[in-house]
């Protein structure tokens, strides 16, 4: 992508005021997205991104510089810049470049770049039929596509030299139904960190039906009870809930400035002890999967809770000089734009005893909500909010009536203490997480998991 | 190379390939960011990044592409990209090449100033913040968000119908995040702020307001979960219409994705209510000439005393309603495909001022924040809930900081249930839509608020 000397030159160049690390990524993707809107394409945009980020630590101080001038003068102008940020007389030397050869744990069968776009379009198309078809009330359906190719060389002043081909696939499928003047909407959006035989072996049916189930089921949500339930929340995109409440908390970047309120507490009992809580980036062809981070080191699997204890947090390079701690592997950016940090890959709730049977059976007056949407957290204060895409009342340890705009919202270390049953269903689901590195693909997983006690939102006073 | 020499060359490489029209679309933009933590420099970082679009008549259809990377070698894959993505379209109403508008409005957005002031004056105004908000009171225990960005950004428009428009324009914004503790409990309070004169900044002020802010949030309480009157302060006024400011494309509503459909003349509001896009609006952020297909920008009333008059089009909208382009073409940067988005929009100012509002609420909650704003709305009936902090209003008089609460109700019914518009604008950018969103504090008559 780069030649070394070029590497080597530009490397040498950030070091030469007295930084103490330098870095540099070198990013090609490769991206499409495709959009069919009533069973028509209506958009293709196919595009390729090429910048270099150039990074340097002394101490506890970090620099960045970016650029699309990826010739040799443009970066040696942008190193230099970033360097002037930093005045020290201890300069150090650079170890020499090793080049580290990987063995990808996410096999990609079909390139996407390979494919011609007509097969795509075919697939979306099937995908808006079964959507379409599933009901009558079923009024409008978009499918929007998306592949890339994501190429990176990360070379630092360690001697690191490494290279990575990262290949996404993803599908979302929109449902609009409509009734009187009532319209509910419902989604799907199923990713992989895989190329285009994800698409060709996805279970279409599946996703297409759900998608629209969820929007004709809504049509006859009453608005959700506000107050105070036990909630049962299902597995699978469900797992959102500890992403915010949790997850966001244990990333080194509000850990090491002492802006969580899990900072300092390895060891100590932060959740009920049915939760063990992992954070796992070498699942295979996850979507939130890696081979390395965005800082050249490999992926792994970190248990981040252990049975209600605290054992570990995400961390990043530099975050991990503030704390003490090396690297989890965690260090991720959306692209060049944004220097690397502790982020999330594939996070999970693991899996318990109960049967999601039992856990229903088991709760006489609450809130069951089967597809989570959105949320976002205050990683200061532990205060979280998500919305909730589809729900029912639970009532006598049955299911009944399907419930619409419900919000839960709570503190994320007090809901981790009243989880008081999971059960054995675990699943992921596929999302893109936005914070200080930009938006990033992960999954969220857990299986069905009831809360004791939680604040819900809706429109309806109780 | 420069941009001319590759448009030539892109151009008449393409006639051989076989486009009809094309246009050539670029951004240049420079960065510098900064933060600081407990008083050192934590994150610095300067950028040069420069993109291109093409989009090119294949067949009577509208190829797209895009690169980063300015040499000849990239124009095959525009140009092939291009290609395959018309091929593959199958809609109806086409995009087309502007030939170019009459008139474009002359304006500068660019302050020399700004882009000359000095990195140590940057640094420095952030060492002061931080400085001023220890001082202001001990409960203080840091910043959890203390940052700068100063941002510039070229665009160019080229195409064969012989639109040439280029313009500068730049702006800073400035983020910060107090963070005070009492005993056990942790508040924090935020803000984030732009502008095109550093010297505008009152530092020592937004200081000690954030401060105060993060203390009066101590010791809440929880009031009845009910239905309210709720005093959306401006940020939160301005961020809720943010969220919901895609209902004002054409585009949604061609699509049936918004209920402002069908509803041109009609009442959509109280008749206090006028909201205006102003493209050459002084400060604002997203001020421009041109959009993203060379339309002339205007600045126009999309709801006048609360009858909605116009929604938001590029050209294809427009020609399907068989109106001219209202010049709101829009990119997402030189990415992605061309879609719609307001420019500097904001609510006009009434003539209430925000301790006025308070002053004659009998009973009521103020909201100061809003969280969720991605995930808590339905863009298609307008329903929303979020999470919201604030505090109650009895007899005129703020009375306690309230535990987390959602607010919930639905756009539509707001618009017609506000109650009071302030004389307070703020804008702001977000994450939830394109746009510089304005907006007054606003007292709405009802919304529901469930109490943690």
């Amino acid at each position: 992508m780069l030649a070394k000397s070029v590497i080597e030159e530009v490397l040498d160049a950030a070091l030469q005021t007295g930084g103490d690390f330098s870095e540099v990524f070198v990013e090609d993707r490769y991206v499409n997205h495709l959009s069919l809107q009533a069973g028509k394409v209506d958009s293709s945009v196919t595009g390729r991104d090429f910048g270099v980020g150039i990074r340097i630590f002394k101490g506890l101080q970090s620099v960045y510089a970016y650029t699309t001038d990826a010739s040799r003068d443009g970066l040696l102008k942008a190193a230099k810049k970033a360097a002037e940020a930093i005045q020290s007389n201890q300069v150090i030397s650079r170890l020499p470049l090793q080049k580290e050869v990987i063995s990808s744990l996410h096999p990609i069968e079909i390139s996407p770049k390979e494919v011609e776009k007509l097969r795509k379009v075919n697939v979306m198309k099937k995908a808006y039929e079964i959507a379409k078809n599933y009901h009558s009330s079923v009024q409008q359906v978009t499918v929007r596509y998306m592949d890339e190719e994501q190429n990176v060389l990360i070379a630092n002043s360690e001697g690191k030299f490494i290279e990575d081909r990262r290949v996404r696939s993803r599908m979302a499928i929109q449902s609009i139904a409509a009734r009187g003047g009532q319209m509910e909407s419902g989604y799907y959006a199923p990713a992989a960190h895989q190329g285009f035989e994800f698409m060709e072996n996805m279970n279409l049916e599946h996703y297409s039906n759900e998608a629209s189930r969820i929007a004709v089921t809504m049509l006859d949500a009453t608005p959700c009870p506000s107050g105070k339930f036990p909630v049962i929340i299902d597995n699978e995109f469900g797992g959102v809930i500890f992403h915010e409440a949790c997850g966001h908390g244990l990333e080194a970047t509000a850990v090491a400035k002492n802006n969580s309120v899990f900072a300092n507490r390895i060891g100590e009992k932060v959740a009920s002890e049915l939760v063990t809580y992992i954070d796992d980036g070498t699942l295979k062809n996850d979507w939130g999967s890696i081979n390395i981070d965005d800082e050249g080191e490999l992926a792994r699997k970190n248990t981040l809770i252990k049975n209600g204890i605290l054992t570990g947090y995400l961390i990043d390079k530099f975050n991990g000089r503030r704390m003490n701690m090396p690297s989890t592997g965690s260090g991720r950016r959306e692209n060049y734009r944004f220097a690397p940090t502790s982020r999330m890959t594939n996070t999970y709730i693991a899996p318990g005893k109960s049967t999601p049977e039992e856990i229903i059976a088991n709760t006489e007056n609450g809130i069951y909500t089967k597809y989570m949407g959105g949320g976002s957290v205050n990683p200061t204060t532990g205060d979280y909010n998500f919305a909730v895409m589809e729900a029912y009342l639970v009532k006598n340890g049955k299911l009944t009536t399907p419930l619409k705009g419900a919000t839960l919202i709570g503190n994320g270390p007090k809901t981790l203490q009243l989880v008081d049953m999971v059960g054995n269903n675990l699943a992921h689901g596929a999302g893109l997480c936005g914070s200080s590195s930009g938006s990033i693909p992960v999954n969220v997983g857990q299986p069905m998991v009831r809360i004791s006690e939680m604040t819900v939102g809706g429109r309806k006073g109780e | 190379m420069n941009i001319k020499e590759f448009k030539q060359a892109l151009f008449a490489d393409g006639v051989e390939a076989g486009f009809s029209e094309m246009e050539l679309y670029y951004e240049r933009e420079e960065t510098f960011h900064c933060e600081l933590f407990e008083g050192d420099i934590d994150e610095y970082s300067t950028s040069e990044v420069f993109g291109i679009s093409f989009r090119g008549l294949y067949e009577g259809k509208m190829g797209t592409s895009f690169t980063e990377k300015l040499a000849l070698d990239s124009i095959p894959f525009l140009l092939e990209s291009a290609k395959e993505n018309a091929l593959i379209l199958d809609e109806e109403e086409k995009e087309q090449i502007f030939e170019g508008s009459p008139h474009y409005g002359e304006a500068n957005f660019y302050s020399q100033d700004l882009a000359e002031v000095p990195i140590p004056q940057m640094i420095q105004l952030l060492k002061d913040i931080e400085r001023y908000a220890r001082e202001e009171d001990p409960k203080v225990t840091g910043l959890d968000a203390l940052g700068l960005t100063n941002t510039e950004t070229e665009r160019a428009l080229y195409n064969t119908k012989g639109v040439e428009r280029i313009e500068k324009h730049n702006y800073m914004e400035l983020m910060l995040s107090v963070v005070i503790k009492e005993g056990d409990v942790i508040k924090n309070a935020g803000i984030t702020k732009y502008t095109k004169d550093i010297q505008s900044f009152d530092v020592k002020k937004i200081a000690a307001e954030l401060v105060q802010e993060a203390l009066e949030q101590l010791g809440p309480k929880g009031i009845e979960s009910k239905s309210y009157p709720v005093l959306l302060r401006r940020d939160t006024a301005s961020a809720l219409l943010h969220t919901f400011s895609p209902v004002f494309s054409a585009e949604k509503a061609q699509k049936g994705q918004s209920l402002l459909k069908d509803q041109l003349g009609k009442e959509v509001a109280v008749s206090q209510l006028t909201i205006v896009d102003d493209p050459f609006l002084s400060d604002g952020v997203l001020s421009r000439t041109f959009d993203h297909e060379g339309v002339a920008t205007n600045r126009i009333e999309i709801v006048k005393d609360g009858v909605i008059c116009t929604l938001l089009h590029n050209q294809k909208t427009a020609e399907k309603a068989g109106i001219k382009s209202t010049g709101h073409g829009y990119k997402d940067s030189y990415k992605g495909s061309l879609s719609i988005s307001p420019t500097n929009m904001y609510v006009k100012p009434g003539t209430h001022s925000f301790e006025g509002i308070i002053s004659q609420l009998k009973e009521g909650v103020l909201i100061t924040e809003l969280a969720g704003l991605h995930s808590g709305a339905n863009q298609v009936s307008g329903d929303f809930s979020f999470a919201a902090n604030g505090f109650y209003i009895k007899d005129g008089k703020i009375l306690t900081a309230v535990n987390q609460m959602t607010i919930a109700g639905n756009f539509y019914s707001l618009l017609k249930g506000i109650e009071m518009i302030g004389k307070d604008v703020e804008f702001a950018l977000s994450y939830t839509a394109p746009g510089y969103i304005g907006s007054p504090s606003l007292l709405i008559n009802s919304l529901d608020v469930t109490v943690e």
